[in-house]
């Protein structure tokens, strides 16, 4: 290092003091002389070099990685261009006019849903990719005389792909309606050309009425008449639609089974009918030639799980065994059955309501009563062992009949009452059906009302007749009252116009009761639905309604899941034991009930 | 342009591209007549992009799959003349390239995942109503769609077609599943 040729350098006096103590510095100059030819510097020592660092060059290998062509197949499927299911209405807005599309209201579309026996991937797309029937009711192109309920396009949805199925709604709920709307679907879009409705016998014309306010354009006719008539309507290929009684079934049997004929839908109303698989019923209305089996009826099950075996022969052979455990058929014929109850699915349904008329017998009733209990219990119980159910039937029934009139005096404390009853319901303008299960009783309820216009509708009235009867009742505003038997009035009539119901006896089973019920009490009812159960206390009425009654809260809480519940439905008429049990008999043991 | 059909002729096309995590891709194409009733239907098998497409293809994976590959796809193998294509996703709008039918997006369909929709985020389209729905439509075929939306007076429902795809592509997935067991 090359110093300065004169450095000044400064030395501190020890004993001056510190520039800290703010005093003057003292400082004096040296100046010291350097030599530059003894002195050292660093360039003397180093000589100056340079040095190369090789840097080998960076060759980089590519590895490809190859892209797959991103593809895929397809699967397609052609429908059959169908035609349209119904014809639009006339009167149709242009497409401008059609309003704002409304916003999902979170409902669920009434989609028709393939059932789970259709396999074949391109039929159920088929069923799947059509359009939803509450859409094709609010675009006008399914027309309807009324805009069904939301369940009823669930059930016309329901219907409509099945081969075989149950509409088990519970009655008043439409399941005529149901039926007609999907047979006119199905007609209409080709799918069915030829259809049979099988009926019992009472019913007849209230299909062909209910057919000309839900498919007025679909020609139909009943099969009646003499043999030769018969067979030309059997034999029919213009009319699509025909409608059959059981009865006549089993006249024509040759014709319809060994004839050519075929139907490509079958649908059988009230098919408890063929509940019992080894009835004559049963035998001819399962060897129908067809393509499609529909079963309706609001009780699947009255007695005992087999009876829905009994309908699956006609349905699907073979499919239910009987002797079938329940959870088992619960779950096999869970695709095949549709139903709903008026709980589960109207919520605006007006209410029913009960009112019990417990009756004490009069002074006459109740003395002739007494004396035919007394000995007709005797009799039961000298018989011993030759004691049949039969016997105690009848000594049931000839108490229920001391129940409704004194045979002596005629006296009766239900008339007494009815009377008054129906006076109010005439004043008001309204409208009653009286059931009982004995002609004879309907015939004095007839005398004693002659000013309230009652009309009879029951096994000794004409079927000719009782189109007239049931059309006057509607429209006569003087006849305030129709008689109705059990038998005749419990089933498909459409009597909703009724406010009043009046049970004047009881049957024995309350599934029969509440058919008869809801001929009042069903869709489009005017109001509130009250009805009258008429009991004589004290008598065997208040015994079988006490068992009934029990029988009723089973079955309602066996219902409640509302699962499965056609398979699930108990027995709710009475059991041998509990008839013998009226009385405090015993059944005998071992006897065969008669 | 394509020609005017005639009215008895004239077809809706509803394509949507359904993902799932657990199958993949799939699309589905249905053909409707002019009352809303099925013709054809198309669909694709399941599609699985792989780790290498998601990273290269970044965010235009989702665009490239619905239009060049399923869309393009499923209009090739269609054998009903389509009208009127309706999509419900703003990607399917480039399938445009691979049919002569124009492509109409419709909006209230494609809400239900896009959120609101607004004219001036489909730059170019133009927004016509067809039987009570907004049909968003490239300008340059606005005269044509206009020309046809007429026919559709009957359709019951302009949205409700993209879940009958979704409820077909589940049916054709759950035959597809109870099959691949019984191959096993």
């Amino acid at each position: 290092m090359k110093l300065p040729p004169k450095l000044r350098l400064f030395s501190s006096d020890p004993l001056s003091p510190s520039p800290a103590n703010d005093t003057p510095q003292v400082a004096k100059d040296l100046v010291a002389q350097i030599d530059p030819h003894r002195s050292w510097q660093a360039e003397s020592i180093w000589t100056a070099e340079t040095y190369t660092l090789p840097l080998p060059a960076m060759n980089p290998a590519a590895i490809g990685i190859r892209l797959p062509k991103l593809t895929t197949r397809t699967s397609g499927f052609l429908f059959p261009d169908s035609a349209r299911w119904i014809p639009p209405a006339t009167v149709q807005g242009p497409a401008a006019a059609k309003p704002k599309r409304k916003p999902e209201s979170g409902r669920k579309h009434n989609r028709i849903k393939p059932p789970s026996d259709i396999v074949k991937l391109q039929d159920r797309l088929y069923y799947l990719l059509q359009p939803p029937l509450d859409l094709l009711v609010g675009s006008g192109q399914l027309n309807f005389p009324f805009e069904p309920f939301p369940y009823q396009l669930d059930g016309m949805a329901f219907l409509f792909p099945r081969y075989a199925g149950i509409l088990a709604d519970e009655m008043g709920l439409g399941k005529t309606m149901q039926a007609i709307s999907t047979i006119r679907l199905l007609l209409c879009s080709g799918e069915v050309r030829s259809v049979l409705l099988v009926c019992p016998k009472p019913l007849v014309t209230n299909w062909l009425r209910e057919f000309s306010v839900w498919a007025p354009e679909i020609p139909i006719t009943a099969i009646e008449g003499s043999s030769a008539k018969r067979e030309f309507a059997w034999r029919s290929p213009q009319v699509p639609v025909k409608v059959a009684n059981y009865e006549l079934l089993m006249r024509d049997e040759a014709l319809l089974t060994e004839g050519d004929l075929h139907f490509d839908l079958v649908v059988l109303d009230e098919a408890q009918r063929i509940k019992n698989r080894t009835s004559t019923t049963s035998q001819v209305v399962r060897s129908i030639p067809r393509t499609r089996s529909w079963a309706l009826t609001g009780t699947p099950v009255e007695n005992c799980p087999d009876d829905l075996v009994g309908i699956f022969e006609f349905l699907s052979p073979g499919y239910l065994r009987p002797g079938m455990p329940m959870p088992q058929i619960a779950s096999r014929a869970g695709d095949y059955i549709l139903r709903r109850t008026k709980d589960m699915v109207l919520d605006d349904m007006p209410p029913k309501l009960y009112r019990d008329a417990e009756l004490q017998l009069t002074p006459e009733q109740w003395s002739t009563y007494e004396a035919a209990e007394k000995e007709g219990v005797v009799h039961l119980e000298n018989l011993e062992q030759s004691l049949t159910i039969q016997h105690v039937f009848e000594l049931v029934l000839r108490l229920k009949q001391i129940c409704n009139f004194d045979p002596v005096t005629g006296s009766s404390c239900k008339l007494e009452r009815l009377v008054a009853d129906i006076e109010e319901v005439a004043a008001s303008g309204k409208k009653a059906i009286v059931f009982s299960q004995w002609v004879k009783s309907l015939d004095k309820i007839k005398e004693a009302l002659q000013p309230y216009g009652p009309l009879e509708y029951h096994g000794k009235i004409p079927q000719k007749k009782r189109n007239t009867v049931i059309d006057r009742f509607k429209n006569d505003p003087s006849s305030h009252v129709i008689l109705m038997s059990y038998g005749a009035g419990s089933v498909g009539l459409n009597l909703q116009f009724c406010e009043y119901v009046f049970l004047f006896d009881r049957w024995w089973n309350p599934a029969i009761e509440d058919q008869a019920i809801n001929r009042a009490h069903r869709l489009g009812a005017a109001g509130a639905v009250t009805v009258t159960k008429m009991m004589a206390l004290g008598t065997i009425e208040q015994r079988i309604n006490d068992v009934l009654d029990q029988k009723r809260e089973m079955f309602d809480a066996l219902f409640a899941s509302g699962s499965a519940e056609a398979g699930a439905r108990p027995n709710v008429g009475l059991s041998r034991e509990e008839i013998f049990g009226l009385f405090d008999l015993r059944a005998p043991c071992g006897k065969k009930v008669a | 342009m394509a020609e005017k059909p005639d009215k008895k002729d004239a077809t809706l096309g509803y394509f949507t591209v359904v993902e799932d995590e657990r199958t993949g891709w799939t699309g589905g194409l249905l053909i409707l007549d002019r009352g809303g009733r099925p013709l054809e239907f198309q669909c694709t098998l399941p599609l699985r992009p792989t780790r290498s497409h998601e990273i290269l293809f970044g965010p235009t994976l989702r665009a490239h799959l619905v239009a060049e590959v399923i869309g393009k796809l499923l209009i090739q193998k269609c054998r009903t003349p389509v009208t009127l294509l309706c999509c419900d996703q703003p990607e399917a709008l480039a399938v445009e390239a691979h049919t002569a039918a124009p492509v109409a997006l419709i909006r209230e369909a494609a809400e239900a995942d896009e959120g609101p929709m607004t004219g001036d985020m489909l730059s170019g389209s133009d927004c016509l109503q067809i039987a009570g729905a907004s049909f968003f439509v490239p300008i340059e075929r606005l005269s044509e769609v206009e020309a046809v939306a007429e026919y559709y007076g009957d359709l019951p429902d302009a949205v409700e077609p993209f879940e009958r795809i979704r409820e077909a592509i589940k049916e054709a997935h759950s035959q597809l599943a109870r099959q691949r067991p019984e191959a096993a």
